[in-house]
């Protein structure tokens, strides 16, 4: 029959469809992209002045905060007239604004180096780290979240949604010099702090180093997982779409994996974005219990030294992360699920 | 609604919960009767006792400096109670009011709730520690800090809730009888919050306790000689291999307090209006 020409087979037919959907949907996406960078940019600007701001709170000459206590008057008038400390406000921050743009975030007191390449030297740490604990977070918070869902109201579900409160519960310090005792100290297994770089001796191997703090920092947020992948899960559980599904008799566990758990991830994706923006802050006390040349410890010893120009750039460093990182989530979010208007 | 009918509801059937409950109760009447129940001086220096194993007269044992350890812990939940309410206070105070006021001035909100974004911007406990850096420590400061970062997300949260409540009848009612701004905001609004709030500050403090416990650890918290339980896992941390037990009481002491306000809010938070649900935050 004509209808059976394969050229206007359905299937072609609804191909065609979803291709011109998907045109109108880029055509909007790119829409909506560049509207978003234009509303990241004011508030990067604000929060980059509340950055600027901050040396100038500390009471005291900003030029010899930032030059630390063993500056001569001669390297503070010279800084002076460099960042023009005596000039307004407003045209002192431009003036460190454009050195920022230009990559240049002053020098640390205590290194005596750019502050750029202080924070890049504890980048690799932090990121491998933060990595890691998303691996935990993966292989721990999804399937119990979905075990827990998918036996809501059982006993399962009473013992693995409370045991998640428990998790979040505990300081991350505290589980962390517990671990080193029972698997560094006593049993030997694992290193309790430290960790050299994956281009010293050892190579990958030296992940070994990341064991332990990777499963702390991961305890808390695998719990926040569980619980979120648990609740979308019985949000989406109750919707007409799932209902149908399984009045036309598909199996239970099909339904529960294509139509519940694929719809619940769109939520907990979002999540796994802020958590890992969130992590690279979030370990200032994890790599602190274990010694860790990350950025987090260098933001907590930057403090205890008085380090300024450090903690500016590294506060800088990570908010403009944050941010980032929340736009790509916003992005992906609307990218993977079309109910989510993009005007 | 009877504050007494609505705990009621919101414990009947949740055996943890009101355990939870109890322990909470528990950790307020000690702090209260500190000096009444504490059997030493949480200050007193022992050096011939340090270091002594849990047993009769040190419960806990003694510290590196010979001080008991249950003493020092029974003082400890004074700083609990006190990290606590005073975190919640700020936070709800300030938060709620810029939440409230955002929502309901819509123009005023407007720059108000751009400038919490920024805030938002910044990770909770990076913010606390740019705070701290700019304050000395002390007792208050560690409050003040810890409060303003939570007053960011309940301001985020109340502006939602009032926005809600705005659009609902009974404020039209109010507007028609010619109620004043504050009238509708204090009078009309503020009440139906009230549970939505509970639920809010019982989250807010369970998070105070472990971000005060991480501040005090990383040295940034409350000043050393204050007997907190954080500050007794700082001091002690060293001596973990050696006296294991001097971190063992006060984490577990900071853990089941934790969860029990977390069981507390949960069971508080399955209770409330079914309009906020979706907008409390917590674990």
């Amino acid at each position: 029959m004509y209808l059976n020409n394969s050229i206007l087979s359905p299937s072609l037919f609804r191909m065609a469809g979803a291709k011109c959907l998907l045109s109108f949907i880029e055509v909007d996406m790119l829409a909506y992209t560049v509207k978003r960078l234009f509303t990241l940019i004011p508030t990067l600007l604000s929060a980059s002045i509340l950055v600027f701001l901050f040396v100038h709170l500390i009471p005291g000459d900003p030029a010899a905060i930032l030059l630390g206590d063993t500056a001569t008057p001669e390297e503070v008038a010279q800084l002076s007239a460099e960042m023009g400390f005596d000039r307004p406000l407003a045209t002192q921050y431009f003036l460190w604004l454009g050195n920022v743009l230009q990559g240049d975030l002053g020098i640390s007191i205590f290194f005596r180096e750019p502050v750029l390449s202080v924070i890049a030297s504890g980048a690799e740490t932090s990121i491998l780290l933060a990595s890691m604990t998303m691996v935990w977070i993966i292989l721990f918070g999804l399937p119990i979240g979905v075990l827990s869902a998918t036996k809501h109201g059982t006993w399962v579900d009473q013992v693995t949604s409370s045991g998640a409160m428990l998790a979040a519960s505990v300081p991350t310090f505290w589980l962390g010099l517990y671990l080193i005792m029972i698997f560094s100290v006593t049993l030997g297994w694992f290193p309790s702090s430290g960790f050299p770089s994956l281009s010293d001796d050892g190579g990958i191997a030296n992940l070994r180093y990341l064991l332990l703090p990777s499963l702390t920092l991961a305890a808390p947020n695998a719990a926040l997982i569980v619980r979120l992948v648990r609740a979308s899960m019985l949000d989406v559980a109750r919707e007409d779409h799932v209902r149908t599904a399984r009045a036309k008799g598909l199996h239970p566990v099909r339904v529960t994996i294509k139509h519940v758990f694929r719809n619940a991830l769109i939520a907990v994706a979002a999540a796994f974005g802020f958590t890992f923006a969130a992590l690279i802050s979030e370990a200032v006390v994890t790599e602190t219990v274990f010694s860790l040349p990350g950025i987090g410890r260098l933001v907590v010893q930057s403090i205890l030294r008085r380090d300024y120009p450090v903690i500016q750039g590294v506060i800088l460093v990570i908010v403009v992360l944050y941010m980032v990182v929340n736009l790509l989530v916003d992005l992906a979010y609307a990218r993977l699920d079309p109910r989510v208007s993009l005007k | 609604m009877n504050a007494f009918n609505f705990l009621r509801n919101a414990f009947a059937g949740r055996k943890l919960a009101t355990a939870g409950f109890v322990w909470l109760c528990l950790i307020v009447v000690a702090a209260i009767v500190a000096p009444l129940i504490a059997p030493f001086d949480p200050l007193e220096i022992d050096p011939v006792g340090r270091l002594a194993e849990p047993g009769w007269p040190n419960l806990f044992g003694t510290d590196h400096f010979g001080r008991d350890t249950f003493s020092r812990a029974i003082y400890g939940a004074r700083m609990t109670v006190i990290i606590g309410v005073g975190s919640v206070i700020v936070a709800l105070f300030c938060g709620g009011l810029i939440g409230m006021l955002s929502a309901y001035f819509t123009r005023l909100g407007h720059f108000l709730m751009r400038g919490i974004d920024v805030l938002m911007a910044f990770p909770a406990l990076l913010m606390a520690l740019v705070l701290i850096t700019l304050l000395e420590r002390s007792v208050f400061n560690t409050v003040l800090v810890i409060g303003i970062v939570y007053a960011t997300t309940t301001a985020r949260i109340l502006f939602g809730m009032t926005l809600k409540l705005k659009g609902e009848v009974f404020v039209d009612a109010a507007v028609c009888s010619g109620a004043g701004h504050s009238s509708i905001l204090f009078r009309h609004i503020l009440p139906n919050l009230l549970s939505p709030l509970l639920v809010q500050a019982s989250f807010i403090f369970a998070f105070a306790q472990l971000q005060a416990a991480a501040l005090d650890f990383l040295g940034l918290g409350l000043p050393p000689e204050v007997p907190s339980w954080g500050n007794m896992l700082s001091e002690e941390r060293i001596y973990i291999t050696r006296a294991p037990w001097l971190l063992l009481y006060p984490g577990m002491l900071i853990v089941v307090s934790v969860f029990s306000m977390n069981l507390v809010g949960d069971a508080l938070r399955d209770s409330i209006d079914p309009r906020f649900k979706d907008d409390i935050a917590g674990v």
